[in-house]
């Protein structure tokens, strides 16, 4: 980890068994789940422990993407998922700052009250929810669902963005503000883009919280039209069955987007410091 | 701490500058946060806090009568729920230690350089992309003997005396569970701790080394106390999200066998909506609230005292 | 910007002009794509009779129907006809509308079976739903399995399918009975209970449980035995509805009690002379208690359009659309006469038709009229008796406390008669 590229033997051996085991380990399950995905509908109990199907089938694929809703459900899923990853990380952005970078009257009391949020199981509060919502005419729409998910996500991204803020000494705006910067001046200019990592990961975080999210999106919609991802995989469960395949299926679709938007935030996350190169 | 010392923008006169600085200023950018939690969840919370002094059922909410604290006393006698605390505690710190180490592993390995770098890091990020919900499946998949390989490679190893279910087992089933968290959520750590990582500035590591430092100690020397911050925050935050989190539970076993895996999430969400008993199910989700609450205190204190920012 | 609020104005415009015409809200709660399907078939009918009446259609995914609805209601929106399962009945009793009037007036009203107004009736003695088929449990059977197994007659008596079921056992990887040790398992502690106490009585005339008596202990006992002596999987103490029927049908386990609409999955995945279904083995009185359920159509009382709603359960309801539904999602239908559809007289249906017709089939209809139902089987049964599967408490210890709790839930629906 550190800067001196030591190129004993033992020490190379080491990392790449590191890597293979990290690997293996995040790679495997999804290699399952690709494998049921093309395993055809008799064959996924008769073949269960095999490596792979005897015989190997897209049908699955053909299924969801042209007979099933799935499609929609994606695009929904998407709009909700980077919608609220944009505005939350904006807003805590803006919040983790003032709680890095001021001592102030109630301070304390804001930190307590964001971290109670996230301390009260969420399902108690439902029923409530629902009303405002529903009082805010926003029943069956995916506004509804941007609006709750940004508020869940709030106070968590909130206190990541601080410690982020809290990483970068101080001296740096205090000397862009000492040239005639505003603060928000020196905010914009020089802290931002040393934060990218930090907005990357926040960006990202969200992003799958909310793509995953399942509990309200079930409450919240009832239309096929609004519907999102995670709630369009559990209509595989029926009563009478379960199509693993399809489901299956639907969940590796489900990757392609999420795949993309992690190799966009990729780029931030790893070109951190504008100062130096990747650390080696 | 910003000091008085510091130039106040514009370059007012003290007075208004302290006053800018102490209320008004840190709340312009706290503002959109504040209104949209009190909009979203501060009614709400107050309502579902309030349920676990009633005796509300879901489907008549609005019949609920004032029943003190006999909610609280039947918490105190509750097998059940002394077992779900238990159960909370080895759910909640066996995924939090083990998605925490591996996870700080991850980062460490990914700040280093070796050839398909870029894409390793994408491949093992992957996992942080899949639903929760199918999480939960493709791992309940891999531990049953019919359709998963799991437990025939654990009984090859002698791990198990044969190839069975872990699920089903009441000794192992939480470690089912927690499995597939430790899969879902190492990621997270990783990219948390990584980005922290990338804003170490690297001339303290080409000091180090000039000075002779071995790569232990610039680990410990420097790494640790500049990692401290966030590993403390995102420690006490994944704690307090674990403890909260029972959808992998609920579905690769439903608190089975036995209750052997019922935390007090899922409890909550069998009293609230199996039991429709919304005054007991807040009583539970009260006492988890205080739980948690005293450990953030706990954890924020220790950061106050050893990390000096 | 311009356009924006204009098309917002037109949005909130046709929002409200939508809001004049009549939308009833059909929640379907028990679903699967292929019966959404049907379901939409019937309501297009109906449209088509009836214009001028909308029916939006949700269907709630079954795995969380339960909270689904029950927070759609806490929250304020209350559909107008929803799908009521039998163990739903009781909690919404007292937010339904009774049918007894509207039925006594209805064309088809006198076509409908003894049982089906019983049971519409069941939760507090008016007809809160219209019931729209039954569910009779049966035992599947692997035919391959018991073959290999040398397994040669059918068993007929609980001893003989625990002799079955441990010849199967003995194959490697394989299991006699599909044990349903999770969610939904009532069904089978109840029936085996019953059939080795030689009666479906639940209460005693002074309101005592029955669980707890000898006959029905053994029956407990039964299959606590099946599961420990290996005869059931080992993870089937977490079993659901989908792992048994699966369980069944990738020919891990050779018996499986289900209801006709396990027969969907099942006809899909296997081939049709691989299996079979017989009555359920009868106990030391010579008879069995198969039980019964059923679900049915039910209208809200906060509904604006009482009428139209009842225009629709009706429509549901008749024979032609009860005959087109029950094929289509595996029940006995509402109707009399309905038997003598060719449609039920095939190979697959001798089982449930063989138990309808022998005096020695009695069917078991589970009490679900006490409120504290639903919380009984869906979470103490399920805890308790897997504590017991595994070996932590005797069958005695689970039949104590499922009869007091039962007795006293017996306590409280008679006081409220």
């Amino acid at each position: 980890m550190s800067v001196q590229v030591r190129r004993s033997p033992l020490r190379s051996f080491g990392k790449l068994c590191a890597i293979l085991f990290y690997l293996c380990f995040a790679l495997f399950p999804i290699y399952w789940l690709v494998k049921i995905s093309v395993t055809p509908d008799q064959l996924v109990y008769t073949e269960g422990t095999k490596l792979w199907p005897s015989t190997a089938t897209l049908g699955n694929f053909g299924k969801v993407i042209f007979q099933t809703d799935f499609l929609i459900f994606f695009r929904n899923s998407l709009f909700v998922s980077l919608s609220t990853a944009a505005v939350t990380t904006l807003i805590a952005a803006a919040g983790g700052y003032a709680f890095s970078r001021f001592e102030f009257s109630g301070k304390r009391i804001l930190v307590a009250l964001l971290l109670l949020t996230q301390m009260f199981p969420l399902l108690m509060i439902i029923a409530p929810i629902y009303r405002i919502v529903a009082a805010l005419g926003l029943l069956n729409s995916l506004p509804s669902l941007i609006l709750v998910y940004t508020a869940f996500n709030i106070p968590f991204a909130t206190f990541l963005m601080q410690s982020f803020f809290d990483g970068i000494p101080k001296d740096l705006e205090d000397a862009a503000m000492m040239d005639g910067c505003s603060r928000f001046q020196a905010l914009r200019k020089v802290i931002l883009p040393l934060t990218l990592p930090g907005l990357g990961a926040t960006l990202g975080f969200i992003f799958t919280a909310a793509w995953s999210e399942i509990l309200f999106a079930l409450m919240l919609i009832r239309s096929n039209d609004a519907m999102t991802f995670p709630v369009g995989l559990l209509t595989f469960v029926s009563k009478f069955s379960v199509d693993w395949g399809q489901m299956m299926a639907a969940g590796v679709l489900a990757l392609v987007p999420s795949c993309i938007f992690f190799i966009f935030i990729q780029k931030y996350l790893v070109q951190g410091l504008t100062s130096g190169a990747v650390k080696g | 701490m910003t000091t008085f010392t510091n130039k106040a923008p514009g370059g007012t006169r003290a007075r208004t500058s302290l006053y800018w600085r102490y209320l008004v200023e840190p709340y312009l950018y706290l503002t959109p946060a504040i209104l949209l939690i009190a909009l979203v969840m501060l009614f709400p919370l107050i309502v579902g806090i309030s349920y676990s002094f009633q005796t509300v059922n879901l489907l008549h909410l609005d019949k609920g009568g004032w029943a003190g604290l006999s909610n609280y006393a039947d918490l105190w006698a509750d097998r059940k729920f002394w077992l779900a605390l238990e159960n909370t505690l080895v759910w909640t710190f066996g995924s939090v230690f083990f998605q925490f180490t591996l996870g700080l592993g991850l980062a460490l390995l990914l700040n280093t350089r070796f050839p398909g770098r870029r894409v390793f890091q994408a491949l093992v990020f992957l996992p942080w992309a899949v639903p929760t919900f199918l999480t939960a499946l493709i791992w309940a998949w891999l531990f049953n003997p019919v359709i998963g390989p799991l437990p025939h490679w654990l009984a090859a190893v002698g791990a198990l005396s044969e190839p069975y279910n872990i699920l089903g087992d009441p000794e192992l089933a939480i470690w089912g569970p927690i499995t597939a968290n430790i899969w879902y959520g190492v990621p997270f750590f990783a990219i948390t701790l990584l980005a922290a990582l990338q804003s170490i500035p690297s001339e303290l590591y080409e000091a180090a080394e000039i000075d002779g430092a071995t790569a232990w100690q610039s680990f410990t020397k420097i790494t640790l106390p500049f990692l401290a911050p966030m590993i403390a925050i995102t420690v006490m935050l994944r704690t307090i999200w674990i403890a909260n989190f029972a959808d992998l539970i609920f579905i690769m076993t439903a608190g089975g066998p036995a209750n052997s895996t019922q935390i007090l999430s899922t409890y909550v969400f069998t009293t609230a909506f199996k039991k429709l008993d919304f005054g007991y199910a807040s009583t539970i989700a009260v006492a988890l609230l205080g739980l948690l609450f005293i450990y953030a205190a706990l954890v924020l204190a220790l950061r106050r005292k050893f990390v000096k920012v | 910007m311009k356009r924006m609020l204009m098309s917002a104005g037109l949005l909130a415009l046709s929002m409200g002009t939508s809001a004049w015409a009549e939308t009833l809200k059909l929640v379907e709660v028990i679903t699967s794509p292929e019966r959404t399907v049907v379901l939409q078939n019937l309501v297009d009918g109906f449209k088509e009779a009836n214009p001028g009446i909308d029916v939006e259609i949700v269907s709630v995914p079954w795995g969380q129907a339960f909270e689904t609805v029950a927070t759609m209601i806490a929250g304020g929106d209350v559909p107008d006809v929803i799908e009521m399962p039998d163990t739903w009945n009781a909690l919404y009793a007292d937010k339904l509308v009774p049918l007894d009037d509207r039925i006594a007036t209805w064309d088809h009203g006198t076509t409908l079976t003894e049982k089906t107004v019983a049971m519409g009736k069941l939760a507090n003695g008016k007809m809160t739903m219209i019931p729209y088929g039954f569910y009779l449990r049966a035992m599947f059977y692997n035919k391959k399995l018991l073959a290999e197994a040398g397994v040669t007659e059918l068993p007929k008596t609980m001893d003989d399918f625990m002799a079955a079921s441990a010849a199967v056992s003995k194959l490697d990887g394989k299991y006699g009975y599909c044990l349903r040790g999770g969610p939904g398992g009532t069904n089978g502690w109840i029936m085996m209970a019953a059939t080795m106490n030689g009666t479906n009585e639940f209460f005693t005339a002074d309101g005592k449980s029955r669980i707890n008596e000898p006959g029905s202990v053994a029956g407990i006992q039964f299959l606590l035995d099946m599961y420990q002596k290996g005869y059931a999987p080992k993870d089937s103490v977490n079993w659901g509805f989908n792992e048994i029927v699966a369980g069944f049908y990738s020919g891990t386990c050779a018996f499986l009690d289900q209801d006709p609409d396990a027969l969907i999955a099942i006809a899909d995945r296997m081939p049709a002379e691989d299996f079979g279904v017989m009555p359920m083995p009868v106990g030391p009185a010579g008879k069995a208690f198969p039980t019964i359920g059923y679900a049915g159509w039910s209208i809200f009382n906060t509904t604006k359009y009482a009428d139209d709603s009842w225009k629709l359960v009706a429509y549901l309801s008749s024979p032609e659309s009860n005959a087109a539904w029950s094929k289509r999602v595996g029940v006995i239908p509402i109707h009399t006469g309905a038997d003598q559809d060719p449609f039920f007289k095939t190979d697959q249906f001798k089982g449930w038709f063989e138990e309808l017709n022998s005096p020695n089939y009695i069917p078991t209809v589970m009490p679900t009229y006490l409120e504290e139902w639903g919380y009984f089987t869906s979470t103490v049964l399920k805890d308790t008796a897997q504590e017991g599967l595994l070996g932590q408490r005797t069958a005695q210890s689970l039949a104590d406390e499922w009869a007091e709790l039962l007795t006293d839930a017996y306590g409280n629906w008679k006081a409220k008669q």
